[in-house]
Parts: C-alpha cells; structure tokens; sequence
C-alpha cells in the first residue's frame, strides 16, 4: 500500500507526536502526584503552560490524522472495470427492490471513495482523550485548587500512557481497514472476484465507513465520555471535602456530557435501524448504554437535591458509579459479542 | 374571622408547598429506583446475551430473545411511565389532587390494559401525559405563575417541559416502531425537543441573555 499512500510518513511524524505527548504527560503525572500530597504554589504556572503545550500537540496530532483520512480519500476509490458496471448496478438494481434503505448505484465518472471519520480503531482512544485534555485544560484554569489540578493532571498522563503504549494509532494505521481493502488494490484479481470483494466493501463502506451518522454519534458519545471523566474527578473530591465551587463545576460537566450522551445515543438510532434493521435490540452495546444514561439520568436528578448531606454524597458516588458504568460500556464491546462488537 | 383566615392562608400555603416538595422528593427516588431497576435488567441482558451466544441465533430465536427481554422490561417501563404520568401534572395540581389523578390514570390505564391490550393501556397513560405535557409547555412558555417547578427561572421550566415532553414522545414512538415512516418523524420530533429542551434547561442563562441581545435589550 506504500506506492498508494504515504503510509511510512505518517507513522513517523506521529510517532514524534506521540512521544512529545508521552514526556509532557510523564511531567504532569509526576507533578500531579506531587500536587496531590503536598500541593505546591509554585509549579501551577509552570504546569499550566506545559499543559497548554499537550494540549496543542495533541490538537496537531489529531490534525496529522485528518490529513492522513485526506490521503485515503484521495487515492483509494473503489474503481470497476467499465465491462461490470452494467452488470453491478443490475445487481443493485434488484437488491434495492423492497429494501427501506438502498444502496446507491455505481458512478463510473465518479467512483465511491472512502470519506472516513477521524475516530476509527485506535484513533477513537486519540480523539477521546484529546476531548479529555481540552475538558481538563478548561477546569485547570477553572478553579486555583493544586489537588484537583494535580487528579486531573494524573489522568491525563495514564490517558496518554494508554495511547502510547497500548492504542498507538499512528504505528500500524487502522489495520483493520487496511486488511479488508489491501486485496482490492494489491492484488490481480479475477473479474469474479473482483466482483464479489466489491460487493464485501461496498455496503460496508456506505453503511459504515461513509454513514452520515458516523460523524454525529461516536464523537458525541467521546466527548460524554471526557466530561463524565471530569465529573468523576470532581466526585471524588465531593466526597472528601464539601466544596460548592468544585461541585458546580462538577454539575456543569456533568450537563455538557448528558446533553452529549443523549443527542449521541438518539442519533446512533436511526443509524442502527438503517445498518441493521430490527435486529438489534438488546444488543449488549446498548444494553449497558442505556443503563449508563439511566445512572447518569438518575446523577442528575439527585443534583438537584444535593443541599442535602445525604444527597450531597449519594450524588457523589453516582458521579464515581457513572465513570465506572463509562468504562464497563465502552470494555463491554470486547468482551460481550454484539452489533457493535467490531467498532 | 376574614382576618383569622388571612392569617391562616400564608400557613397552609408554606404546608402544601412542603407536602409538595416532601412528594416531588419521593417521586425523584421513585424514579431512582426504577431507573436502577432498568440498569439492573439491562447488565442481565448483556450476560445473558453473551452466555446464551444469541449472535450466533437464527433470526427467529433472536427475535424471540428481544420479545422476552421486553416482557421483562414491561412493567418497568410501565412503572416510569406512570411516575412520568404523576409527574407531569404536579406543575399544575396540588398534592392531593395530584395523588387522586395518578390513580384514576392507573386505573384508566389497568382498565383499558384489560379490555384492549398492554399496548392500549400504554397509549391511553402516553395520550393523557403528553395532552397534559403540551398544556404545561404552553403554560411555561406564556410564563405562567400557577406551574410548580422545583427549579425557578422561565428558560428551565421551558426546558424541563421540553425535555419531559421528548420522554414521553420517545416512548410512545417506540410503540409505534412498526410504522416507520411515523416512527422516524416521531423520532425527529422527540430529538429536537429534547435537544432544545436540554439547551433552555441547562444553559438558562445564556439562553436568556441570547434571547434579550437578540430583543435589543
């Protein structure tokens, strides 16, 4: 794939991305631990910098990836010979017939092209914790209070311990995107052939890949996944002290990420009823995303009554049982097979 | 005696206004509750779905899957469905006659469960609340005094009645999902209420501060 795109180029320049992002997140994780024990007035400017500094590298990184999408976009269409586009659009022709959702007809002056998003396989982690980077940069210099900067810090830097090590996106590229396409571009294939991988990638591609929805209902459901990240932080706090300002700012994350998680959820709908038709109810994916969105609903809901000692730290352990909800829906797609068990 | 009523009407309106706030209090853990319930039911169905390996199922069984996981989920679906019912109108009754109304809405919808089926007795309690919910959204759009909100505040209770009337729109579509080109209008209609809803409620403010730039306040 090398001679089609500048595969090596983008795994290098990434790399260095990745590795700046690893020694600023190691110094902030170290001042964060420090910050937690013994909070110290003096490195809060310094820290606040180097933390503007992630923030923007990761803004770069994530701009290395869109280019590198632009690339995919540019020189990788699904081009037929002309002798079976005649016969494949047939084909469609009769497939459509009776089907709610159709897939369009092959152009030859215009060739299907991969437009695909900017959170696929490890680039969802990238793009979720790039979200959380920016949530947190916000509420560094929300509240002057060195122990919450330093818990936010801390995350930050296992965040990016995570990407560095175990969800690299740029070693590698999407492989497997790569492996389902390679066949198409590398090697000869017989007409037949040709054909029948066609009629693997198309649909895949309209459905999936090139989904309107794609661009709506994953980002939406990271950037929930980032603000419950911060409530979390702030719960743990709420728990320990009883601070207005860090359980406001708690409350007004916890209201960006339910408005995100909600919009994310429904739009994921008419998605689902599209790609999959009806058989997707009680799919374990949203199975454990409703009982997410009922803990975060029900977080909410006791907010509002948080004047109360009792209610001030049952909010807080919903807020905590919301982060845990969070991590056991999004693990729950590698250990429960379902629907969505290949995104 | 005119007087001796004077004095009494400020006490017996500081009592409703605490019976009132004691209620919307257990309605709110009553919620909690069964929303617990729904989570409880939703990690079953997760576990079942993986240990029973429903991917692997013919269509037919997993379709009979997703029937039983929705008998299970009925009653509790029902039961927020009914504290919805309670909670609409309690912006507009007093706690006395919000009690009397929750129950005659259970039985009208027992009633009608009994005579033309769950389905029915769904959409009669659904009717009922959002008929009450639009009334309460126009009410809380003219800025009426007479609506009981635990919040303050004219863009909340706007987007409090939104996102109440998107809840009760959303699980009425899903009756509906048969219909689909109904359904998915529905659908829509529950999205941008909710979404609008969730704006006014949670960013009153600057909703409010909007609103007065764009009046050229």
């Amino acid at each position: 794939m090398e001679n089609l795109i500048p595969l090596h180029l983008f795994t290098q320049v990434g790399n260095i991305v990745l590795w700046v992002l690893l020694i600023s997140a190691t110094v902030l994780g170290v001042s964060g631990v420090v910050n937690l024990v013994r909070p110290l007035s003096g490195s809060q400017r310094l820290t606040g910098y180097l933390f503007i500094l992630l923030t923007l590298v990761f803004l770069a990184g994530f701009g290395w990836i869109s280019w590198f999408h632009y690339q995919v976009y540019l020189h990788l269409p699904l081009e037929l010979p002309p002798n079976m586009v005649e016969y494949l659009n047939s084909k469609l022709f009769s497939m459509n017939r009776g089907a709610e959702y159709g897939i369009p007809f092959y152009n030859p002056g215009e060739p299907p092209r991969y437009m695909l998003p900017l959170w696929l396989e490890n680039e969802k982690y990238y793009f979720w914790f790039m979200c959380y980077a920016l949530m947190a940069l916000l509420g560094h210099y929300r509240l002057n209070h060195p122990r919450l900067r330093g818990a936010l810090h801390i995350l930050l830097a296992v965040q990016v311990g995570i990407l560095f090590f175990a969800a690299n996106p740029f070693v590698d590229p999407l492989p497997k995107f790569f492996s389902a396409v390679e066949p198409w571009f590398v090697q000869n294939l017989q007409t037949g052939q040709r054909f029948g991988l066609f009629m693997k990638l198309y649909p895949k591609m309209v459905f999936y890949y090139n989904a309107e929805y794609m661009w709506f209902h994953p980002p939406m459901l990271f950037l929930s996944y980032a603000c419950i990240t911060m409530t979390f932080v702030t719960s743990l706090f709420m728990l320990v002290r009883r601070d207005e300002a860090i359980e406001t700012m708690g409350y007004d994350y916890g209201k960006l990420g339910f408005f995100m998680l909600t919009l994310g959820m429904l739009l994921g709908y008419p998605w689902a009823l599209k790609a999959w038709g009806p058989n997707w109810w009680w799919d374990p994916k949203i199975c454990s995303s409703i009982m997410m969105w009922a803990i975060y609903s029900t977080y909410l809901h006791t907010r509002l009554y948080a004047h109360r000692p009792f209610m001030w730290y049952f909010s807080s352990v919903l807020g905590i049982v919301c982060f845990l909800a969070m991590l056991f829906t999004f693990v729950s797609s590698f250990f429960f097979p379902g629907e969505h068990t290949f995104v | 005696m005119n007087r001796n009523t004077k004095q009494m009407n400020p006490g017996n309106k500081e009592m409703n206004s605490r019976k009132s706030q004691s209620l919307d209090y257990y309605l709110i853990l009553a919620t909690v509750g069964v929303l617990f319930a729904l989570s409880v039911i939703c990690i079953f169905g997760m576990f079942y779905f993986k240990f029973a390996a429903v991917q692997q199922l013919q269509p037919l069984e997993k379709m009979a899957y997703m029937a039983r996981m929705n008998q299970v989920v009925v009653p509790f679906i029902i039961g927020l469905i009914l504290l919805l019912g309670i909670c609409v109108p309690k912006r507009l009754l007093s706690a006395q006659w919000l009690v009397r109304f929750g129950v005659a809405l259970g039985v009208a919808g027992f009633g009608f469960s009994l005579w033309l089926g769950v389905t029915s007795g769904l959409i009669v309690v659904l009717a009922a609340s959002l008929i009450l919910q639009l009334v309460v959204l126009i009410l809380a759009v003219a800025g009426s005094k007479r609506l009981h909100f635990e919040k303050s505040g004219y863009w909340v209770r706007v987007g409090s009645s939104l996102i109440h009337l998107g809840f009760i729109l959303f699980v009425l579509d899903l009756l509906l999902y048969k219909h689909l080109s109904l359904h998915l209008f529905l659908f829509w209609v529950t999205t941008g209420s909710s979404v609008l809803g969730m704006l006014c409620c949670f960013y009153s403010q600057g909703m409010a501060a909007t609103v007065s730039k764009f009046r050229g306040h």
